[in-house]
């Protein structure tokens, strides 16, 4: 298993963001879905090492990120892609990829290739050289996608992927982590149900910092059969799933 | 984006054409982008600034004598010099800089130093041929103090506030000069000879650059 969580929780003084996670996953496209405040963005950040969980257990790609050797391994192996990208305007593409391919610890030779590829990947290829400044919400949006994929990561980690992305971008990207997740493991946390649907192979939709529900995306449409709620079935599936959790 | 064409194996050809990098030694190449994330330039530019104008207050003889009056001005550019150093600790990347390897806490550390060796070789050389007071010693001393500061207060608020401690710092000292205090944790109203000044200065220059190396500038 690529990601193993065991009573997961994360406090921020007397809330607790996320409360108790268990969560375990190997190669494919995770996606995790709930509303804002459900603590899809606490949970990512611990994944991603950003943070320390408050109590619980967490391997990743089977070690512990609590040891220092651990955790820098871990962190050679992982991509992650926050929900608010920072990046230096005066960068060009290729240098803000770079940056992040040798933050990385990527072998100085399998630089050029490996950001070549990745910018390539996010159809960036003819923005190689323009400066971030110069670039869309979107097309920054896409700069981070490659920032999150140039090491070709074991574990991914994308926090809100497809916000600013047009519906031709969506489809792309959709496509892009199917590929990536053949043979490593990506977290997608989304509000958009039909990313979810079309990308991938387990869902977990949280509430208040707890899974509330956890399965394939076929099995949240068929919770959402006789639901009134919501134009799609995923859509269905995902609001009685919540309405179940408020009552 | 490309995704579900299958792999392309990008050539020479593809790599050349997207901007003049090669396979290289890691770590210049790392450590260059890493101070021009961080503003290096205008911060070199900024302690160039700090350097001229002292040269001018010297030669104008705004900076005259050795009593608190004279070290006043000198004090406020040492300030400006050091609050230049701490606000280019600023991480624009955020957490996904955050999430990356180990060689983050060396490039942190190798900027701190960096900038902070400049700041005051830039005093230094202002002030070459003029009389300083306190001479070079008490520029060698004052300045990685109130770095110290600013990096202290990066870890604390962020790095673009990173100038307020320094700032509030000399506020205090321009106080201590002027009511002639003794206590070397106010180390630019003491002699440049003074040991405890120095011992204090030191052990917040070294505590400072650990805290900034380790943790960096407060995450926004």
């Amino acid at each position: 298993m690529n990601i193993e969580t065991i009573e997961l929780t994360r406090r921020f003084g007397r809330t607790r963001a996320v409360d108790g996670v268990d969560l375990s996953t190997g190669p494919g496209v995770f996606g995790l879905l709930g509303p804002n405040g459900a603590g899809k963005t606490s949970l990512l950040r611990m994944l991603a090492t950003v943070i320390p969980p408050s109590s619980g257990t967490m391997l990743l790609l089977d070690r512990d990120p609590s040891g220092h050797a651990p955790r820098r391994e871990i962190r050679r192996r992982l991509g992650y892609l926050p929900q608010n990208l920072g990046y230096y305007p005066g960068f060009t593409v290729v240098e803000f990829v770079e940056y992040f391919a040798l933050l990385r610890e990527m072998p100085p030779g399998r630089v050029p290739g490996a950001v070549a590829a990745a910018v390539e990947r996010v159809g960036l290829g003819d923005k190689a050289k323009a400066k971030l400044r110069t670039l869309s919400g979107g097309m920054l949006r896409r700069a981070g996608i490659a920032q999150a994929i140039v090491n070709e990561p074991e574990l991914l980690l994308f926090d809100e992927p497809t916000a600013g992305l047009d519906p031709e971008q969506r489809v792309e990207f959709r496509s892009l982590i199917r590929e990536l997740g053949q043979r490593a493991t990506v977290v997608v946390s989304t509000h958009l149900v039909e990313d979810v649907g079309a990308a991938c192979s387990q869902v977990a939709l949280m509430h208040q910092g707890r899974i509330a529900f956890q399965g394939t995306p076929d099995e949240l449409t068929a919770r959402g059969v006789g639901h009134g709620v919501g134009d799609a079935p995923l859509e269905r599936g995902y609001s009685a799933i919540l309405a179940e959790a408020r009552a | 984006m490309t995704g579900a064409m299958p792999r392309v194996d990008l050539g020479p050809d593809a790599v050349r054409d997207m901007g003049p990098f090669r396979p290289g030694p890691t770590g210049p190449r790392l450590f260059r982008l890493h101070l021009i994330s961080r503003q290096a330039p205008g911060a070199l530019a900024a302690l160039v600034g700090c350097a001229v104008l002292l040269r001018v207050a010297l030669h104008l003889r705004w900076i005259q004598g050795g009593g608190a009056s004279a070290q006043q001005l000198l004090l406020l550019i040492e300030c400006g010099a050091a609050a230049a150093v701490a606000v280019a600790t600023r991480n624009p990347f955020g957490e996904s800089e955050r999430s990356t390897g180990f060689r983050l806490p060396l490039l942190r550390l190798g900027a701190a130093l960096l900038l902070t060796g400049a700041a005051v070789g830039a005093l230094v050389l202002g002030a070459v041929g003029a009389r300083l007071p306190g001479g070079a010693p008490q520029v060698l001393r004052d300045v990685p103090g109130l770095t110290a500061v600013g990096l202290l207060t990066a870890a604390a608020l962020g790095g673009a506030l990173a100038w307020v401690g320094p700032l509030t710092y000399t506020v205090v000292a321009e106080f201590a000069l002027l009511e002639d205090w003794h206590t070397p944790w106010m180390w630019p109203a003491r002699p440049p000879h003074d040991l405890g000044a120095w011992v204090c200065a030191g052990l917040a220059f070294a505590a400072a650059t650990a805290v900034a190396s380790v943790r960096g500038d407060r995450a926004a």
